[in-house]
């Protein structure tokens, strides 16, 4: 009797699996063009590119964070890949874009300067980034370099591109939040 | 039970239906629990809810929940048959009620996974003490006794040598109201229940345990049978039950010979069919060769009635009318009203309501185009058709709005349920008065309510109303009342529990609470307003009840209930005079997804208050400002002296208004406190849908979601009780 009810709980939680599309899209990267550099996103984390649009900014927060915008009536958040790496700010003009991903079912715009290509990059041609004393701080959220012939793609670990020290002030903050509650 | 069957969606349905069963049957009882007996239309109807949930939950096995509804059946089964007119009503009721509680809980754990573990022993003991209790009554009184539920035990005096002689056949044809949904399910159950009786059985279509698909077919010719059986058609037709999914039963007897054919009735045997078409020939024809068929079947009964005796062949015309006349009463009850209700997937109301939101959005795009901003060109036709447009989105806006709204009927029913347990064992006598019950809410919100509610009126019962002879020393009636109310007003909900009891003790909750250090040493009692002094109830770990008792006591409760109102954006405000009662009132916000906002612009952001936290808008001078040394600011506004906030200053924006004398002052107020937020200008007033801000960004003071105005653009809501705060 228990079990019973227990397997069938089970199965529901099985009937969720991941979907199949995870083999297609393995070694693919969209790559895109931020100051000098090309990086890559794997391609299973993008959800769409859209064109730049009204962003509402959020007093209060850090730089790189510009505001929501309302993608078909879903507002979400956008981050300056450029201001993000802690470079130079540039002038958004008709190129720049917005890729649209999904980290842990949190949709997330990264705004960049040039979208360039997808390509396929084979798992023995990533390098593990070589790690430079003083740039220590933006080797973090790139976690390998992809040769593509000639040229290399700095590779991207969009959890830690956006959380990775973010997530640890939202969490506090949602701490401090339920103590006062 | 049966390979391949599709449990999980079984499951759901059956927590669905016998959940709805239970929640009517809670209303039907408590609706009669002051009468004298329940009528028998309500008996009708326990009974049939409690068939139900036995057949389903057979079916599902789930042993312990057949076995107590089945006992309950019982008990109504003699009510119905019988009319007792002994019965103690409200323990009756009592019994009614803990079977519902048993099955709850049971569905509950079911829902959540849990193993199954309740045990019902007690409670079928006590249920069967009284159903002999009430039968000897009747014995002594001298009336007859009805059988035994027919299916109770599978009738004794019917078993025969294997050969079977005294087996008889039957063709049994179901219909099910269009609406049934999962057809197949209902019909696997009824089959499940006839297979205790069935010697033989087969039914069409065949499949209905592994495809769904079926239910269609069953939906549209009906569902068939074909049974081998020792009882009469009354045992059948009461196993199968017309209950909210069968809408007719027709059973006709046939020769085996037929049976071995198969499923060839409907066509060609039309004659065979009795219903109310049949010339009356046909019907006592057929009933010739019923009698000769069977010797041992003294009575052709209908459902209701086995125990009537034989019938004369006139009336058998008017036996067949039994199960429409059932059906006919089902229609009568609530029941028959609910059947135009669809349940659907909050989820997709929330989708729909999302791209209504959309629909809104893309028409102002098209109707504002800067294309039609063209000089000279004639746009008679198109503002008339615009026109329309916005109308009718306008119209589907609120008709998505209203489908989230639900009356808060079954929580206050809830309410009814608990004052009338928790009174009942404390031994006190409670009147229970609902006033606005009919008001409605968002959903979410009744979702969020309903315990905090519940602890308000337990305490009310509990520590409210005093016992019977306090209340007569103090010269009040024996009677207690407590009124739960619920009314909109200014954009809120405000549900209200007051009671005539004893109030609240001032000078006791001082004590405790300087007993536990809360208040300020060198701060006078009198220094405390009441409602200061009775907000700290609604502190951890603060009761003043000296005895924890089974309901409260514990300090726990008020400080949840206050917790879950803030949640929602609402508050607890209470009120007592000592020796008259008090009245404890939620406030809270008529929806969550929509408020009426004001929009307004500092530099080139766009911001959204509440309509209802702003007092005024007031145009002020530079010279009306008093600046302090430390750069705080106040105005003095007829005599009042406010403090004042530059929003975009204090956000940091850019291209804000610096000049009070150019921007617009708002009077905001929460509880009593108020502030003066300088902003550039107003926009005008919008009905909004209250987006959350995404996790990611972390929690600005101040704000508390954001929407999307007409043109697309998202505009930050202002938090009026944050801002406050800061």
């Amino acid at each position: 009797m228990e079990e019973r009810t227990n397997e069938k709980i089970k199965r529901i939680d099985e009937d969720q699996n991941t979907s199949d599309d995870m083999d297609t899209q393995k070694g693919k990267y969209m790559t895109f063009k931020s100051g000098n550099e090309y990086f890559g996103l794997e391609i299973q984390y993008i959800i769409e590119i859209i064109q730049l649009q009204a962003i509402t900014a959020i007093p209060e927060t850090e730089d790189y964070i510009k505001g929501l915008i309302n993608l078909r009536g879903k507002v979400i958040p956008v981050v300056d890949v450029r201001l993000r790496f802690k470079q130079e700010p540039f002038e958004y003009d008709d190129r720049t874009c917005i890729i649209v991903i999904s980290m842990k079912s949190m949709l997330i715009g990264l705004i960049v300067e040039k979208i360039a290509e997808v390509v396929e990059i084979r798992e023995e041609n990533i390098l593990p980034p070589p790690i430079i004393g003083r740039d220590k701080g933006h080797n973090k959220y790139v976690y390998g370099i992809g040769k593509v012939g000639d040229s290399v793609k700095l590779l991207l670990d969009p959890d830690k591109l956006l959380n990775d020290e973010d997530l640890s002030v939202v969490e506090q903050a949602n701490e401090m939040n339920n103590e006062e509650e | 039970m049966a390979e391949g069957f599709n449990t999980d969606d079984m499951l759901d349905i059956y927590l669905f239906e016998n959940g709805q069963l239970l929640e009517q049957l809670q209303e039907i009882v408590l609706e009669q629990k002051d009468a004298e007996c329940f009528d028998e239309d309500s008996i009708n109807e326990i009974f049939r809810t409690m068939h139900t949930i036995k057949g389903s939950s057979g079916i599902m096995m789930f042993d312990e929940i057949t076995a107590v509804a089945h006992k309950l059946e019982d008990v109504f089964y003699f009510l119905r048959e019988s009319h007792p007119d002994n019965v103690p009503h409200l323990e009756l009721v009592e019994h009614v009620l803990s079977v519902e509680d048993f099955i709850s809980g049971e569905m509950e754990k079911i829902r959540n996974g849990e193993p199954l573990d309740g045990d019902p022993a007690q409670l079928l003991e006590d249920l069967d003490r009284f159903l002999k209790r009430i039968k000897d009554g009747e014995v002594e009184k001298g009336s007859e006794l009805p059988p035994e539920n027919a299916h109770v035990e599978p009738k004794q005096f019917y078993i025969a040598p294997v050969s079977n002689k005294d087996s008889r056949f039957y063709k049994i044809y179901i219909t099910f109201y269009p609406e049934t949904e999962m057809s197949n399910v209902h019909a696997y159950k009824t089959v499940y229940a006839l297979k205790e009786i069935a010697e033989d059985i087969l039914y069409s279509p065949e499949d209905i345990i592994s495809d769904p698909e079926t239910s269609e077919t069953i939906l549209k010719e009906g569902f068939r049978i074909l049974l081998q059986a020792q009882c009469d058609e009354a045992a059948i037709r009461e196993l199968i039950g017309v209950g909210y999914d069968i809408s007719k039963v027709d059973v006709y007897e046939c020769k085996a010979e037929e049976f071995l054919q198969g499923f060839d009735f409907g066509e060609d045997q039309p004659l065979k069919v009795i219903d109310l078409e049949s010339s009356v020939e046909d019907i006592e024809a057929r009933k010739q060769t019923e009698e000769e068929g069977k010797e041992q079947e003294p009575k052709e009964a209908k459902p209701a009635k086995p125990a009537k005796p034989a019938i004369a062949p006139g009336d058998f015309v008017i036996q067949s009318k039994e199960p429409g006349k059932q059906k006919k009463l089902a229609k009568d009850k609530p029941k028959g009203e609910k059947a135009s209700f669809i349940s659907v997937d909050v989820r997709k109301m929330d989708q729909l309501m999302e791209l209504i939101g959309e629909l809104v959005i893309s028409e102002s795009v098209v109707l504002q185009n800067p294309d039609l901003k063209v000089p000279g060109l004639n746009l008679d036709n198109f503002t008339k058709a615009a026109v329309q447009l916005s109308k009718i989105s306008t119209d589907l806006q609120n008709v998505i709005m209203s489908m989230r709204m639900v009356p808060l009927t079954n929580t206050f029913q809830k309410m009814n349920r608990i004052v009338f347990d928790v009174s009942r064992k404390l031994g006190k006598d409670i009147e229970f008065v609902m006033v606005g019950d009919s008001t409605e809410v968002d959903k979410n919100i009744i979702e969020h309510i309903s315990d905090p509610l519940m602890h308000i009126v337990r305490n009310s019962v509990d520590h409210g109303i005093e016992t019977k002879e306090e209340r007569a020393e103090s010269g009040k009636s024996a009677k207690g009342c407590i009124t739960l109310s619920a009314k909109t007003e200014a954009g809120k909900v405000w549900i209200s529990v007051t009671d005539d009891g004893k109030g609240l003790d001032r000078e006791k909750i001082i004590a405790k609470a300087r007993k536990q250090g809360i208040l300020d040493e060198n701060k006078p009692d009198s220094a405390y307003t009441d409602k200061e002094v009775y907000q700290f109830i609604t502190l951890p770990g603060f009761s003043t009840n000296e005895q924890v008792t089974e309901y409260s006591g514990r300090g726990v409760g008020m400080d949840v209930v206050v917790q879950n109102l803030q949640a929602i954006g609402g508050a607890l405000e209470i009120e007592s005079t000592p020796g008259f009662g008090s009245t404890m009132s939620l406030k809270i916000p008529l929806t969550l997804a929509i408020i009426d906002g004001i929009v307004m612009e500092i530099g080139n952001s766009s911001f959204v208050m509440e309509t209802g936290a702003i007092k005024e808008f007031v145009r002020v001078k530079e010279d009306m400002l008093i600046h302090e040394p430390s750069g705080e600011e106040y105005i003095m506004i007829r005599g009042d002296c406010f403090p004042v906030l530059r929003l975009g200053k204090w956000y940091g924006l850019q291209e804000y208004q610096e000049s009070v004398e150019k921007g617009v002052m708002l009077i905001i107020e929460v509880d009593e406190r108020k502030l003066c937020i300088l902003v550039d200008r107003l926009v005008g007033e919008q009905e909004i849908v209250v987006k959350p801000i995404p996790s990611y960004i972390k929690r600005v003071k101040g704000l508390s979601g954001c929407t999307q105005l007409g043109d697309g653009s998202i505009a930050l809501i202002l938090d009026a009780a944050g801002l406050i705060e800061i």
